[in-house]
């Protein structure tokens, strides 16, 4: 073989022949030396005037950034996108996010430590390393102890490396050269055989999936199956078929026009009614129209709904009977209210919606 | 006491008994995947498998069914998964401790069974796992519990304990997954470089990661373990710490006592010593490694369990103390409860297994003796089981209101799924012990006599 | 160097003397109330101080830990002050009536604290008091004595027994310091319950042992009066400063997050007046002294083997031990109640008294175990 020489390295029998023999190759001034160790020898980085890790402040970054990541992640979820009060707690309960915020600086520092050092510091993993290709890494992983010149760039006067490592004690005397992968085969890792993997594993699964469905092995859960929707209304409850609810008599009306002229509201405009229409719309009808009526909320904000502003001109116009028809039956995106209300429930939220308008828009004569 | 005789006790324990070298160590612990495993082991293999698979039955079984065929009920709705749960946890700090806060204490004697010991944190977390799954009632929702953006607009809840757990034990394994299987790397390279199974050759070139044994790269190594274990220490204390918030958040009495998080702490390492000296007794026995794993490393482990009893029994006592104390009359009767009543036997059980049996340890003899060692460790399996059963389920099925008052009754599908998880557990062991190396031969070799050099360079003070 | 006239003394008795004046002029003009308070807290401190050094000495037995043989003997000197504490200690058994409530009439109407005046009374409590100032006695004798005694008999039969006592000596110590917390700390506000109190005064008093030890190796060491100190043995005691900073801080955390969670009026009554208002600012400076400087100045490991940076940081911590006890009592003079002259003045008084101790404690016997068969090998420790 032609190529070129990247290395002479020799074995030793022990840590301590090891130890001794770096200084007196170092000071030869060959080239770059780096010694091969089944474990970590106390003095060797030293000898070899290796620098000190910089893993600790690595690692020690990341660990703040996780937590901090964390908190301000926490914070923003729980207080200002999505504001939730559990058990009367303030917004931002910073005592209820330590232990996440420590868990996650744990996660982000240990994964910096093992895979940084392993991806960042030591390029691991390469498997086509020179050494991994010589007769020395099987004693090397076992018992003995390599010291190797390598070439820094220039050129290596192999001669005298070897004589330099055996004069400092050094037996199995071997000059690595630069790896090229035998015939027919590019590299070490082996491409073919975990492509072979991915395809065994995909026809695997369509199998599984196209036999599961020709024989079903368990049956389909009857719990899990999809509501049949309701065929008359577009509640969110179906009703039992053939059946009337107490409280919710069908409308004798057809449209909401014939609503917006037909149907009064029954019920008297009493404290006992505007206090049931109250407890209502805050049920059912502020998450979306808003406590006032305005049709501003975070829901509307966050799915980009346009519930109507039951302050505008428009509706307030309305007659009581068309506000009791789209309670009832819906308009356009929202849903009608008739399986959830009762007819006297609804009538009352109308009050209270009429109570807000006139809140929002007050005449002098409403002042007392 | 003569002398002599006094100085010899005095003498640190060797950590290898008789003559072991770097290559005598290979030889003796990397070579068991390469020989054809003996029958027994095949029969253990098959025994654990089928009551594994038992496990897995029944666990399909009550998705077919759902919860109803547990003994989750009113009052007491949270049963059995939640007692396996935090045991299965427990049981794996141990591993932890061994390898990661005994590293950190420079305490050599962990060399040998740090490998093992952490191998079975990995694996009582894999059983500890299935319950928080199995127990939601709607496992194909579990997602659920990781903060992502959805279409509900909704975030989970980050006050509740029940979330800091998922963050909790879900770092703890990758942390102790990413801390074992890196400190396989080196062994794996010798591995690599014995094996003349051609497979066998590319699976260990993989995950070996193509490790060299390189200065330059052990340096970097050598670090990041350091790091690692000290990472993973603050996991030991942090991880069941927010197991135990768990209940200790709440208002539940019995549950809100803030000794909570060290004494559940404590309670693991004592679970898991055992579990460790249970299964490391037979097994240095059956795989030859006496000489490696000697008794002096199960006479420490059971020091550290016997330390562990006493906390424990002063935990117990803080506890009734302290209920006394609170001159709180819930308190007072739940306190009551866990000793007299339908499950008084339970906590009789748990004080006699955790505090009075492991104090035969005190006897030099009896921490020598592999018979009363397995006693040891089998009473407190149990009792640490027990203890869990006692504070969860005892506080929970007669708190405040007597007309909520109940009584649990766990079915056979809960025992037969807290048994698939023992199955589990040693089905992972075996395989573990089958296919690699079960002592950290890399660690080991740092420590052995004459393995590292004596004069050092003449400025070695690091400063 | 005879004692009393050397400068240091010169400097500290007058001071001493002045505190001294200060302190009865606080019982006089302030009241009896702050004067107690005061002194209960200075009591406490020494004590966690002297109880810390005994812990790590019988801790260094139980394991028989190999590095911390050079250094065992300034933690058995500090143990001393277990002994030296008892003049305190009586004189503060006299503020059982004056500031804790269940001593007074009132404290029997009221049922929560009347079902507790069982375990709450002044006979029995003196009597735990006495009880475990005797056992500490005993055990300071018996350990710090024997070391001593060992000194000039160089007999190893000691250590032998003295490894296995120690264990002994640490059941002692784990139930008469939560008697301590208990009876000292938590009863003043007799309402309130923890059970992890005893662990947290436990981590404090570790903590603040530790920081003696090692101020006491960084004054000796500067006198060259350690020869053999290697890096390898500063390393373990910084990292043991480090660790135990992180655990008192999860002790701490842990108990207050419990308590503010299950927001329990019975409890969290104790937590609220202590982080409101002014002693907001006292928290915090409580988190920055107990956890963030510490941790933050020992996190790399050339900080950890710096003996003048961790003479430093050791000051910070006793610091900060001293403000966790502040915290913990003075607010029980209510509300309003602020520190002042007064504090100033136990101050004057307890310090000075306390480094004189200090000074001629670090003069008996040899300045390391000299008689320990193990010292060669630890002086050889290498991490």
């Amino acid at each position: 073989m032609t190529e070129k020489p990247v290395a002479v390295l020799a074995l030793y029998p022990s840590a301590q022949a090891l130890l001794d023999a770096v200084p007196r190759v170092r000071e030869r001034g060959l080239g770059r030396l780096e010694a091969y160790t089944p474990f970590p020898v106390h003095g060797l980085d030293e000898a070899l005037g290796l620098k000190r890790s910089p893993l600790g402040a690595m690692v020690f970054g990341m660990g703040i950034l996780g937590a901090f990541l964390a908190l301000v992640f926490q914070w923003w979820t729980s207080a200002v996108d999505y504001p939730v009060r559990i058990g009367g707690k303030a917004l931002f309960s910073w005592q209820a996010f330590v232990p996440i915020m420590f868990e996650v600086m744990v996660l982000l520092a240990a994964f910096t430590a093992g895979l940084g050092m392993l991806f960042l510091l030591n390029r691991l993993p390469w498997f086509g390393h020179p050494i991994l290709h010589t007769r020395a890494i099987a004693a090397i992983t076992r018992d003995r102890f390599a010291l190797a010149i390598e070439a820094d760039g220039g050129e290596l006067d192999v001669e005298a490396a070897r004589e330099a490592l055996a004069a400092a004690g050094g037996e199995a005397v071997e000059v690595v050269h630069a790896y090229t992968a035998p015939e027919g085969k590019r590299t070490v890792f082996p491409w073919r055989e975990v492509a072979g993997v991915l395809v065994a594993c995909i026809v695997a699964g369509v199998v599984t999936f196209y036999g599961i469905r020709l024989f079903p092995v368990l049956p389909p859960m009857g719990h899990m199956e999809v509501q049949n929707k309701a065929v008359a209304f577009r509640g969110m409850r179906s009703p039992v078929a053939g059946t009337v609810a107490r409280g919710h008599l069908p409308l004798p009306v057809a449209d909401v026009g014939e609503a917006d002229a037909v149907l009064v509201n029954p019920l008297p405009r009493t404290p006992e009614t505007l206090a049931r229409g109250r407890l209502r719309y805050e049920q059912s009808c502020e998450l979306c129209h808003g406590p006032l009526g305005q049709g501003k909320t975070a829901l509307s904000e966050a799915y980009q709904a346009q519930p109507a502003n039951l302050q505008s001109a428009t509706i307030r116009d309305y007659g009581d009977g068309r506000l009791f028809y789209v309670v009832s039956y819906g308009f356009s995106n929202m849903p009608g209210y008739a399986v959830d209300l009762s007819v006297d429930d609804r009538w009352a939220a109308v009050h209270y919606v009429r109570a807000l308008q006139r809140s929002q828009n007050a005449r002098e004569e409403d002042l007392p | 006491m003569s002398h002599e005789a006094v100085l010899q006790a005095l003498e640190p324990m060797p950590l290898v008994e008789g003559e072991v070298t770097p290559a005598s160590l290979d030889d003796q612990v990397l070579a068991f995947p390469e020989r054809k495993p003996p029958r027994a082991w095949f029969i253990a293999f098959a025994v654990t498998s089928a009551i594994f698979l038992v496990g897995v039955a029944l666990i399909g079984y009550s998705f077919y069914r759902g919860v109803g065929v547990w003994g989750n009920n009113s009052p007491v709705f949270w049963g059995f998964p939640i007692v396996n749960f935090v045991f299965w946890v427990g049981i794996g700090h141990a591993g932890t401790l061994i390898s990661a806060i005994l590293f950190i204490f420079r305490k050599r004697w962990r060399n040998a069974i740090a490998r093992f010991a952490e191998a079975m944190t990995l694996f009582a977390l894999a059983c500890a796992a299935i319950f928080p799954l199995i127990h939601v009632g709607r496992p194909w929702f579990a997602y659920w519990l990781f903060p992502y953006p959805n279409e509900r607009a909704l975030w989970v809840n980050f006050r509740s304990p029940l979330l800091w757990d998922v963050f909790a034990v879900s770092t703890y394994f990758s942390v102790s997954l990413l801390f074992w299987y890196l400190g396989m790397v080196p062994d794996l390279a010798s591995m690599r470089e014995r094996t003349r199974s051609k497979f066998r050759r590319f699976f260990y070139t993989v995950f070996s990661l193509g490790w060299r044994g390189s200065s330059r790269n052990w340096r970097h190594f050598e670090k990041a373990y350091l790091l690692l274990a000290g990472l993973a220490t603050g996991l030991v204390l942090s991880v069941h710490s927010v197991v135990s918030f768990d209940f200790a958040v709440s208002v539940v009495p019995g549950w809100h006592m803030t000794i909570f998080p060290p004494y559940f702490v404590t309670g693991a390492i004592f679970a898991g010593f055992a579990m460790v000296v249970l299964v490391l007794a037979p097994v240095r026995r059956i795989m030859n490694l006496t000489n490696l794993i000697t008794m002096h490393h199960l006479e420490v482990m059971n020091k550290v369990i016997l330390a562990m009893a006493c906390l424990m029994g002063y935990s117990y006592f803080m506890e009734g103390f302290t209920a006394w104390y609170s001159q709180n009359i819930f308190i007072h009767h739940i306190f009551a409860r866990y000793v007299t009543g339908p499950y008084g036997w339970a906590g009789i059980l748990t004080l006699t297994c955790n505090v009075l049996i492991p104090q035969l340890l005190w006897v030099r003899r009896f921490r020598r003796s592999i018979p009363v060692m397995i006693f040891v460790s089998v009473a407190v399996t149990v009792g640490m089981w027990f203890e869990r059963f006692v504070i969860f389920l005892v506080s929970l099925h007669q708190d405040f209101l007597p007309s909520s008052w109940g009584f649990y009754k766990p079915t056979l599908v809960d025992y037969g799924i807290l048994l698939g998880s023992f199955g589990l557990f040693f089905t992972l062991v075996l395989l573990f012990a089958r296919m690699l190396p079960v002592i950290a031969t890399t660690e080991v070799k740092v420590d052995l006599p004459g393995s590292q050099p004596v004069h050092q360079h003449p400025g070695d003070h690091h400063d | 160097m005879s004692e009393g006239t050397s400068p240091a003394a010169r400097v500290l008795i007058p001071l001493c003397l002045v505190g001294l004046a200060g302190a009865v002029g606080t019982y006089v003009v302030a009241g009896p109330e702050r004067f107690f308070i005061n002194w209960l807290i200075w009591f406490l401190f020494l004590l966690t101080i002297g109880l810390g050094g005994l812990f790590i000495v019988a801790l260094e037995h139980t394991v028989a830990s190999l590095w911390s043989v050079p250094v065992r003997r300034i933690a058995e000197r500090l143990s001393g002050l277990v002994v030296g504490i008892v003049p305190v200690a009586l004189i503060a058994l006299f503020s059982l009536p004056v500031v804790f409530p269940w001593t007074h009439p009132e404290a029997a109407a009221e049922p929560m604290v009347a079902g507790k005046l069982v375990w709450l009374n002044i006979p029995w409590f003196v009597a735990r008091m006495v009880i475990s100032l005797i056992l500490w006695v005993v055990c300071y004798r018996f350990l710090a004595g024997g070391s001593l005694r060992q000194d000039e008999t160089k007999d190893p039969a000691f250590t032998l027994k003295a490894r296995r006592f120690a264990p002994v000596v640490l059941i002692i110590f784990a139930f008469t310091l939560t008697n301590v917390a208990f009876d000292w700390i938590s009863s003043l506000e007799p309402l309130w319950y923890s059970d992890i109190f005893g662990v947290y005064l436990f981590v404090g008093t570790f903590l603040a042992g530790l920081a003696s030890t090692a101020l006491g190796v960084a004054y000796l060491d500067r006198r060259g009066r350690l020869p053999g100190l290697r890096f390898d043995h500063r390393y373990n005691l910084g990292g043991l400063v480090f660790a135990f900073t992180v655990f008192w801080s999860y002790i701490a955390f842990a108990q207050y997050m419990l308590q503010w969670y299950a927001n329990m009026p019975e409890e969290v009554f104790w937590y609220k007046d202590r982080i409101e208002g002014f002693w907001w600012y006292a928290a915090i400076l409580l988190a920055l002294l107990h956890f963030a400087i510490p941790f933050l100045a020992l996190a790399t490991r050339k900080a950890k083997g710096n003996l003048k940076l961790l003479a430093r940081i050791a000051v910070v911590v006793l610091a900060a031990h001293f403000l966790d006890l502040f915290w913990m009592i003075f607010p029980v003079l209510g509300p309003e109640a602020r520190p002042s002259w007064p504090e100033l003045a136990f101050a004057l008084l307890f310090i000075p008294a306390g480094l004189l101790w200090a000074r001629w404690a670090m003069r008996r016997g040899a300045d390391m175990p000299v008689g320990d068969p193990r010292l060669e090998a630890a002086l050889e420790f290498r991490l």
